[in-house]
């Protein structure tokens, strides 16, 4: 299944994406409530797509019987009233008023016309987000059952609510749908996880600026230069100054891909974009960040360098 | 669009049980009967009477009831759904309608009977009454369109009741301002004027350009329903 793009005020809201659906697999997509509105209005022009909406009302002066009849009349649907009755266990309200049910199950019942749809295709809007427990657990195994049949998209904004019976789960943000990787909790050993704690460490470089302290991640800076002895640190065409030696940075920062490529300069590798000869023993390094930062590079260090990316 | 009767049948189960569980809705059978009892005479005035009877009945009975029932529909979101079953819109247009035009024909007939109403000439007020349900029915879906909520709908019919129910009685001003003349061709005040002309035995020929008049107004209201219908469907 395939949506097209979708731009709200030049913005774009949803990238165009293509779900691949199968039977026997329930998918969750799980986006903001912005996204999710629109990705309905989309799913709901597809052909033979039946969309169950949050807003979908009953006939609350029927009894649960009378609407299943009428479910089963309008629909063309096969199944006796009395078998639909035990599958959804509803035996014991059968003669109940809709409007006298509780609203778990007033909600529980309209979900429940997804059964009658004769669509292939079925999108499901936020359907555990009120159920009550009980509702939940019956709905999950309903809807287990009816994927063997049909295909099934749930939507909500809700990750837990679309772990309860999605097989797999998408996110989808504006860059497009992105598969969340799910790894049962038992089958990883935990003492890794212990080590992993132990290994962890906060590499944070903090600088002072107009005498506010601010920290930055490494991937964030852009080089690193030495001014009468005092580390200053260029992000994003700004400065600050640090208190740390370049040694010391560069002992920290060498595992982030940072480079002494001068006696007073450290570079941040991912953001160089070019290595300019100027003569034979002058060089520098230009960065991809906008304005025209170019870092000079050492010819002793040149050599270390072009080891360093195999050229 | 494919019509099934067997669905037809569905919906109007369905919506007779909403109706006449709805005491809301359903009080309004009471009005014609209560009307017929009141205004019950032998005099000479009967066929006004009566036709006040019948004309407030049809909108207060057969437009409001059809409004509410689409309205609710739409109020619930029910509709969406009812869209994408096998029912085809035409379905449950004809399902509420036939409903609607069923009640509407059990009530009038009762408060004929309470009314003591009688002509030699009954084919011809069947069929004018017929037909006017037919017509009402069709106001009925288009007020029940133009609304979103049952409020809304039971507001919607004040118009109706304002200008097709007491058109007629605004005719006293017809001398003073000609334009008023213009009422004279409403279904209600051309119901009036056949039942007065029944009451003084015209045979059918002369009656026919009544029926006309009012069978026109009854194909243009249900085309405009019909199309209205539609398109409002379409747009959600």
């Amino acid at each position: 299944m395939k949506i097209q793009a979708v731009v709200v005020n030049g913005q774009k809201i949803i990238p165009s994406i293509e779900v691949g659906l199968q039977k026997q697999k329930v998918i969750g997509i799980q986006t903001n409530v912005q996204r999710k509105k629109i990705l309905l209005a989309e799913l709901a022009e597809q052909p033979d797509t039946y969309v169950s909406l949050v807003e979908q009302g009953e006939y609350k002066r029927l009894t649960v019987e009378e609407l299943l009849r009428f479910m089963k009349n309008i629909s063309g649907h096969d199944k006796p009233v009395g078998t639909m009755l035990r599958l959804f266990q509803l035996e014991d309200l059968r003669k109940m008023k809709i409007s006298h049910l509780p609203s778990s199950k007033q909600i529980y019942l309209s979900l429940l016309r997804i059964y009658y749809a004769h669509q292939q295709t079925i999108v499901l809007e936020e359907p555990y987000f009120q159920l009550e427990e009980q509702e939940r657990l019956v709905f999950a195994r309903l809807l287990q059952e009816l994927s063997a049949e049909k295909r099934i998209i749930i939507l909500t904004s809700n990750l837990e609510d679309a772990l309860i019976s999605c097989d797999e789960i998408f996110r989808l943000d504006n860059a497009g749908l992105h598969q969340l990787d799910f790894a049962d909790a038992d089958s990883e050993p935990p003492v890794q996880e212990e080590i992993e704690e132990a290994e962890f460490k906060v590499q944070k470089i903090p600088t002072k600026k107009n005498d506010k302290v601010i920290l930055f991640n490494p991937p964030e800076i852009d080089y690193i230069e030495s001014i009468n002895s005092m580390a200053v640190v260029h992000v994003g065409g700004e400065t600050y100054s640090c208190a740390l030696t370049l040694a010391e940075l560069e002992e920290r920062l060498q595992h982030y891909g940072f480079f002494r490529c001068h006696r007073s300069y450290i570079v941040n590798l991912q953001k160089v974009r070019e290595l300019i000869t100027w003569t034979k023993n002058s060089y520098s390094l230009r960065l991809t960040t906008g304005q025209d930062s170019v870092v000079p590079l050492s010819r002793t260090k040149l050599v270390e360098l072009k080891k360093l990316l195999n050229i | 669009m494919n019509v099934s009767l067997k669905r037809i049948q569905a919906i109007i189960v369905k919506d007779y049980k909403e109706f006449s569980r709805n005491y809301a809705i359903s009080v309004m059978i009471l009005f014609p009967l209560l009307f017929a009892f009141m205004y019950r005479s032998d005099g000479a005035e009967q066929a006004t009477m009566y036709a006040f009877v019948i004309n407030f009945s049809l909108a207060m009975l057969t437009s409001f009831v059809q409004a509410c029932l689409i309205a609710e529909e739409k109020e619930r979101n029910t509709l969406r759904s009812l869209m994408m079953t096998p029912a085809s819109m035409l379905d449950v247009l004809i399902g509420k309608s036939a409903l609607v035009f069923i009640i509407s024909a059990a009530v009038l007939a009762l408060s004929t009977y309470i009314f003591g109403y009688d002509t030699s000439n009954m084919m011809v007020l069947v069929a004018a009454i017929g037909i006017s349900i037919l017509l009402y029915t069709a106001v009925g879906t288009i007020c029940g369109l133009y609304s979103k909520t049952l409020i809304e709908a039971s507001l919607s019919i004040f118009p109706v009741l304002i200008i097709f129910t007491m058109g007629p009685f605004a005719l006293v001003f017809e001398e003073d301002y000609p334009f008023v003349k213009v009422l004279r061709y409403l279904p209600s005040s051309q119901l009036s004027e056949l039942l007065n002309a029944l009451e003084i035995g015209a045979t059918t020929n002369e009656l026919i350009m009544n029926l006309v008049i009012i069978s026109i107004w009854a194909i243009v209201l249900t085309v405009i329903s019909f199309v209205l219908y539609k398109k409002r469907l379409m747009d959600r």
